[in-house]
């Protein structure tokens, strides 16, 4: 057994030891125009850290006296990894930061402001938002992905539905319709622990999580999507627990499962999955809409480090991720969606239908806003909606209930 | 005065030799233990990772904060549920194992012997794997089992209920091997002639492992039972491969580690997760005091 009791205890020798990180950058760098030089260090993680090696040898290719050396990190341990570089001085000169961590890294201080140059508003929306923190601009989209309804389309048709649902009344019509009428175990998977689910239904009924830095899911929108969202687990549509490890992909192959909101990923993976034939059985399809249809929209960011020795080559190497050709080009490589609108017209983009489902619902899909304290936030909300959906009345006390629980956290 | 000198020559060479242990000692121990108290009293966060100077102190609040933090509560109450079922637990089966090795089962004995101590030395990941594979509802060998004999099982991970005794299951399983192998030792030092004694008084079976072998054995079973303890309190690995570092559904498997982990490293609040570390020390401190007094006055 680890003697964890010691957690603490090592964290605080990192901080004896750590070295300040020299920032002597308080200007906002500048992209200069001739080619990069030096070594730049990044780090990459999950599925993107074992693949950029193959992006970055273009780039190399394009600068020819520049090095670009790949630390591909583990998924689970990327955030972790990341603020603790910082807290030790050792922080890369460029990382992949996930949307939702900018507003905790920002507020470690560590992070360079973007370069005017990069221009801003060829990224999404809902992307370009994740990269502004108090009125500063810290990183740049790279790539996004976004949630819709995965469905199949064999068990639909057995249940009578010819259409995607497009509405809240006909996602739960699919739902009951499937368990009861196309033998499924259950019509929908919903998990109940996690926010990046959860969230898009307060934003289609009109809700938001906060106001500025007042938390709002004590709104009737908010209650009315808590509502729904927790009347498919009351009435078994939807598992009323979520375990550690479970995996909706062979759940949804052999049919148990036979809806869920996901993103683009998944689409790898059931193929993987289903094997030969299988691709006639399913189908993607936007999220159903109530006011709105938004979704979550996520992905990484490329952040600097104002610790980087070498800040000017790091942004000319961000800046050239970003450009349409060399976003088209990650996706042929990785399948990741482009961050970079315009990089949605080239031929590579426009092969797969379902990919268009993404592009289509990346117009109306948002993230919530960069508080510091996000994770501790995202992690709250994920064990008060497991609760709420097991244990509280109705909808309108569980939003209560998780909105007192974030309020009591902060956003500042 | 040359014994003296003698001593004094001895002692520096004494300390010659263990200073370079006493330095990492001191260095990766010592240093980091008084700091994280230190830090305990401090609002040590996100913020403060660059300059740590820039913490603020803020005397007891973190610890009084805690005991208002409904997770933390949540967490010490898990983690005594833990150790007061998982403890006697470890402790009845790894003895019980014991006896039936050093008697009954002869030319197998180093292979029940093995088959006990592996879980301690198998890596928890793997074993997780499979453990949640087996607990699944769905496709699991137990809940299969049990239909087998018209029992519908439980959801284990996934019911707040059984979530805990299911990690108290893999906690035992996983030490029951540590208890064994002391036991075992211990029953090789039970004088023969104390049991021929006995027969010839008329004690049989269970009155010889109740009146000769308990008694011998009290030593090895208070210290397994304080060495037990101490580890149960600080139960990390079980819960966190088997729920998540969230414990899973309602917090159910939410340890006091696991909190100090969440607290520390995901949300970097290092004060708040100090103080806390602290607190569970206290308890751990509280608890080897008790059974050590209780070592002391029937050994």
């Amino acid at each position: 057994m680890i003697r964890q009791t010691t957690a603490a205890v090592t964290a605080a020798l990192a901080l004896a030891v750590a070295a300040c990180g020299g920032s002597d950058a308080d200007q906002a760098a500048t992209i200069p125009d001739g080619k990069a030089t030096g070594t730049i260090d990044v780090w990459a993680w999950g599925n993107e850290g074992e693949i950029l090696g193959e992006l970055t040898k273009q780039f190399e290719a394009e600068n020819p006296d520049v090095k670009v050396n790949v630390t591909a990190i583990p998924v689970d341990a990327a955030h972790d990894k990341i603020l603790t570089s910082v807290a030790g001085g050792q922080a890369p000169d460029v990382a992949m930061v996930g949307t939702t961590w900018m507003g905790e890294l920002a507020r470690t201080q560590a992070l360079d402001e973007a370069p005017a140059e990069i221009d801003q508003s060829q990224f999404f929306e809902g992307a370009a938002d994740t990269v502004k923190v108090d009125g500063k601009t810290y990183g740049v989209p790279w790539y996004v992905e976004t949630r819709v309804l995965y469905y199949r389309t064999d068990i639909a048709e057995k249940a009578g539905i010819t259409e995607a649902p497009k509405t809240w009344d006909e996602l739960k019509q699919a739902a009951r319709a499937m368990k009861a009428k196309g033998g499924a175990k259950f019509g929908i998977n919903l998990s109940t622990n996690n926010w990046q689910e959860y969230l898009p239904f307060v934003w289609q009924a009109g809700g938001d999580l906060a106001d500025g830095e007042t938390f709002t899911l004590d709104s009737p929108q908010a209650a009315e999507a808590t509502g729904f969202y927790k009347s498919f687990a009351d009435e078994g549509l939807s598992p009323n627990t979520t375990k550690q490890g479970f995996d909706i992909t062979p759940a949804f192959v052999r049919g148990t499962h036979p809806m869920f909101f996901s993103g683009p990923w998944h689409m790898g993976l059931i193929e993987e999955a289903g094997g030969e034939g299988f691709e006639d059985k399913w189908a993607v399809a936007p999220m159903p809409a109530k006011q709105t249809n938004t979704s979550f929209v996520g992905g990484s960011n490329w952040a600097v480090f104002k610790s980087s020795q070498n800040r000017e080559a790091a942004w000319k190497f961000v800046e050239w991720t970003t450009k349409p050709e060399t976003q088209a080009a990650w996706y042929e490589i990785s399948s990741d969606l482009p961050a970079n609108q315009e990089a949605w017209e080239l031929p590579a983009l426009k092969e797969d239908p379902n990919v268009e489902v993404f592009g289509e619902q990346l117009n109306d899909a948002k993230s919530p806003p960069p508080f510091p304290r996000w994770e501790e936030i995202g992690t709250a909300l994920n064990a008060e909606l497991d609760k709420a959906i097991r244990s509280a009345p109705d909808g309108r006390q569980a939003a209560q209930k998780i909105n007192e629980t974030v309020s009591a956290i902060g956003a500042a | 005065m040359t014994s003296f000198a003698a001593r004094r020559r001895t002692n520096i060479a004494g300390w010659g030799m263990a200073s370079p242990f006493a330095a990492i000692l001191a260095v990766f121990l010592l240093v980091p233990i008084l700091a994280s108290f230190a830090i305990s009293f401090t609002s040590f966060g996100i913020g403060n990772i660059q300059d740590w100077t820039s913490a603020q102190f803020v005397g007891l609040d973190n610890y009084t904060k805690l005991f208002a933090d409904d997770a933390f509560v949540r967490s010490l109450r898990n983690t005594a549920y833990f150790v007061v079922v998982g403890v006697p637990c470890t402790i009845v089966i790894g003895l019980l194992l014991a006896v039936a090795l050093n008697q009954g089962i002869g030319r197998l004995r180093g292979l029940f012997r093995v088959g006990y101590y592996l879980p301690v030395v198998t890596s928890i990941v793997a074993i997780a794997v499979v453990w949640r594979y087996m607990l699944d509802p769905d496709v699991g060998i137990l809940n299969a089992a049990l239909a087998q004999v018209g029992i519908t099982g439980p959801d284990w991970l996934g019911d707040p209920r059984t979530t805990m005794p299911s990690i108290i299951a893999l906690g035992v399983w996983r030490n029951i091997g540590n208890a064994m192998v002391i036991f075992l030792a211990a029953l090789q030092t039970v004088d023969r002639q104390l049991y021929e004694a006995a027969r010839v008084d008329g004690a049989r079976g269970t009155q010889l492992f109740r009146h000769v072998t308990v008694p011998m054995l009290r030593p090895a079973i208070l210290f397994t039972t304080v060495i037990t303890s101490i580890g149960y309190l600080q139960v990390f690995e079980e819960p966190f491969v088997m729920t998540g570092p969230a414990g899973g559904p309602d917090q159910a498997g939410l340890t006091t580690s696991l909190f100090v982990y969440q607290q520390g490293f995901r949300f970097f609040n290092l004060g708040y997760a100090s103080a806390a570390a602290y607190t569970l020390f206290m308890f751990i401190v509280v608890l080897a005091i008790v059974q050590f007094r209780l070592l002391r006055s029937r050994a």
